[in-house]
């Protein structure tokens, strides 16, 4: 790996979000948190691309959001290049914002339905006065193309696209800028295995030339192997397990993740029920466990997992993990 | 399965084009299939070539405007239902049939709370008292894995995660235990374990039901769990259709072929990913003959001239291409 490539780009750091929880409208009464994001801390350096996995509802979103500067923290902070992201104001967060890009999982709701895709594309370059009409005209062709759809298509509106299409339009607008991060949060979920294969050659390919980072948020943990260089595992709001991703692949050792990857469904005919499937009901981030929060479903549980948080701990360099069964 | 099972849902030869300023979208162009009493059917194929059009025409729910069934017949428990009013169509929707959209964001309102929303699907079904409807709307919540469904009733759909919404919008869409569900992509949101309890209770109301599913997906491994026979689509048409441990092991359609190359794998090197070079045709202006040639290794002369008859391969097993049996 290069010099530059070893410089941290983005710094979270012991980041918490809870959104206040409330009944009624007009004289709303909090009845509790939601701890979306619970004392969160990574890094990514430039040019790599870091794997966020972990169960529906952990905060996975919350954390890509509060990363575009859409949400602030409750506690903690994040830095891009050393310096603090929330804050910024005027032209400041405008050049932030070309900094930091993102493709979202529902494509629907991110793109301007009364925009052409070419408009949408065009946007950032647009506002960062790029070039003349032209110029833009060209490079959001060749954007287009760039993403598996034809420079014609730059007319639709994103109703007329197919769910796929649309996320490939979200992708040609977060490149227009260059930015040195994008946060894709499934950004190929939506995509059938050809054209997801194409993408994350391409995301790939677009690394390699430009440097920029990922943050990757996928459920596809394939996906996830193909293209991180690190991954994080995040429970209920914390980080489980944090590792390279070739080590975490060939050694998973939290509870959760070891649940987590016996539930991959692999593409063969009359598969075995393999699966560890966790018992008990999902928990609540409303009112979390105490000590381990997996510990209501963890098939290892110990008596003293239900008063003692585990701390995130290396149990080989570079590869930690939050359990007491490694202590 | 035999030959013999009853048939539940028979489309044949659909067509459905959109009518633009531009010109005729032909999204769906000759789409035939058959889904049998309590069979899962698992619908696949490049992201826009009409999996989504074609239930959607199914539920006679085509988006406003300017889509349009222009030929075919579409028929459910021996009548056609083309031939229905929207108002019998209102009837026959939810209790007969019932779709789980591939877009949470359309289908669930933003002003309303999710109670508010799966109370109005569960009064549809059987009027009741409140506090029964309130009852059986947190126990729908309960069965797709949401946390503390009493208080999750009365969040709006923005307060939730993304798996959590597609999982509300899969609560409502079995919630009248319909004969035939159509999903379109109901797991893309879902981590896998999550996703994995959501099959199994898909699987068990099959079971239980004998509720058929049209099942809309681009992941294998849940065709692998969840599909009796698989349907591959290409530009507006079916391809090829067979059981799923045939298109596993010995796929037929170059097409196909190609998909399951592309598929990312959990073991094995990191690298390239395979994928299929080229892009689909316009469906503004499909080609003659076959759609695929553009792209297909196999390409020959009369593959140009006309459209491939479909070939019977096995018993249940038919695909598309003028080299079967050649190549
Ligand atoms: N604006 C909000 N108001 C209240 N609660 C919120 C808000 N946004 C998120 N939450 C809550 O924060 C938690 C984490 O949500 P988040 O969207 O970050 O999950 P996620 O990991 O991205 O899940 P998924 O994989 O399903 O997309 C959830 O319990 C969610 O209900
Ligand atoms: N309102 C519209 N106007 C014009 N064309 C449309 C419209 N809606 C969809 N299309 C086109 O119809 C085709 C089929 O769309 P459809 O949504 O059925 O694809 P799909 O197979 O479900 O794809 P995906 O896997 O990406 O969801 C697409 O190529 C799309 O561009
Ligand atoms: S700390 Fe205890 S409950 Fe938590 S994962 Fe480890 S063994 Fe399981
Ligand atoms: S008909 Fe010809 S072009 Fe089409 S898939 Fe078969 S071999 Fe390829
Ligand atoms: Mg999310
Ligand atoms: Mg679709």
């Amino acid at each position: 790996m290069s010099a530059a490539a070893e410089k941290q780009l983005l710094r979270v750091a012991n980041v918490r979000k809870y959104f206040a929880f409330t009944k009624g409208i007009l004289f709303s009464r909090t009845l509790g948190h939601v701890k979306a994001v619970d004392d969160i801390s990574f890094e990514i350096r430039a040019g790599e691309t870091l794997g966020l996995v972990g169960e529906s509802g952990c905060g996975k979103t919350t954390i890509s959001r509060m990363i575009l500067n859409l949400e602030e923290p409750t506690e903690g902070y994040i830095l891009l290049d050393d310096e603090p992201i929330h804050g910024l104001e005027g032209e400041a967060l405008k050049a932030y914002r070309t900094k930091v890009q993102a493709v979202f999982q529902d494509p629907w709701s991110s793109l301007n339905p009364r925009m052409t895709a070419g408009r949408i594309i065009a946007e950032s370059l647009i506002v960062t006065k790029w070039g003349d009409k032209d110029k833009i005209a060209a490079r959001v062709a060749e954007l287009l193309k760039q993403v598996g759809l034809r420079p014609d298509q730059a007319q639709q509106y994103p109703h007329e696209f197919s769910g796929g299409q649309r996320q490939r339009v979200a992708l040609a607008a977060a490149l227009a800028s260059s930015p040195k991060l994008i946060v894709l949060d499934e950004p190929v979920s939506a995509l059938d295995v050809s054209i997801r294969a194409q993408m994350m050659n391409l995301l790939k390919d677009i690394q390699a030339e430009r440097n920029v980072a990922y943050l990757l948020v996928a459920h596809d943990l394939a996906t996830v192997r193909h293209m991180s260089d690190h991954t994080v595992v995040m429970y209920l709001g914390k980080i489980v397990e944090k590792a390279p991703t070739q080590a975490l692949f060939d050694d998973v050792r939290h509870p959760y993740t070891k649940a987590l990857f016996s539930a991959v469904l692999i593409a063969r005919a009359n598969q075995e029920d393999e699966e560890i499937v966790l018992q008990g009901e999902v928990p609540s981030p409303l009112n979390p466990p105490s000590g381990c929060r997996f510990h209501t479903r963890c098939p290892y549980v110990m008596p003293r997992c239900s008063q003692e948080e585990p701390k995130l701990r290396d149990v080989t360099p570079g590869h930690a993990v939050a359990c007491h069964l490694f202590d | 399965m035999s030959d013999s099972a009853e048939t539940i849902l028979d489309v044949r030869d659909l067509h459905t084009h959109f009518f633009l300023r531009r010109g005729v979208v032909k999204a769906v162009d000759g789409v035939s299939f058959t889904l049998r009493k309590g069979e899962v059917l698992g619908l696949v194929g490049e992201s826009g070539c009409g999996k989504s059009l074609t239930a959607l025409s199914v539920m006679r729910l085509l988006p406003k405007g300017a889509a349009r069934t222009v030929q075919g017949e579409i028929v459910l428990d021996g009548e056609n239902i083309l031939k229905r009013t929207p108002s019998q169509m209102r009837e026959i929707r939810g209790r007969k049939i019932s779709m789980v959209l591939q877009d949470p964001q359309t289908s669930l309102n933003p002003v309303f709370t999710i109670g508010d929303q799966l109370r109005e699907a569960l009064v549809r079904r059987a009027p009741a008292k409140l506090k029964e409807i309130i009852k059986q709307a947190v126990a729908a919540l309960r069965r797709v894995d949401i946390a503390a469904p009493e208080q999750r009733i009365g969040q709006y759909p923005h307060q939730m995660s993304g798996g959590m919404k597609q999982r509300v919008v899969g609560a409502i869409a079995i919630s009248g235990e319909p004969e035939v569900l159509i999903a379109d992509e109901p797991t893309t949101a879902l981590d896998v374990t999550i996703q994995l309890q959501y099959l199994k209770l898909l699987k068990r109301l099959q079971r239980e039901n004998g509720m058929a599913i049209l099942f809309i997906t681009h992941d294998f491994g849940v065709v692998a769990r969840m599909c009796d026979r698989v349907a591959v689509m290409y530009a507006g048409r079916i391809v090829e259709c067979g059981p799923v441990k045939q298109i596993f092991e010995a796929p037929s359609h170059p097409y196909t072929r190609a998909l399951i190359a592309s598929v990312p794998k959990m073991t094995g090197t990191r690298g390239r990913l395979t994928a299929i070079d080229g892009q689909p045709p316009s469906l503004m202006n499909l080609p003659a003959g076959c759609r695929f040639a553009s792209r297909c290794a196999h390409v020959e002369p009369r593959c140009l001239e006309a459209y491939p008859g479909t070939t019977q391969i096995g018993a249940d097993h038919t695909a598309d291409c003028w080299k079967i049996g050649s190549i």
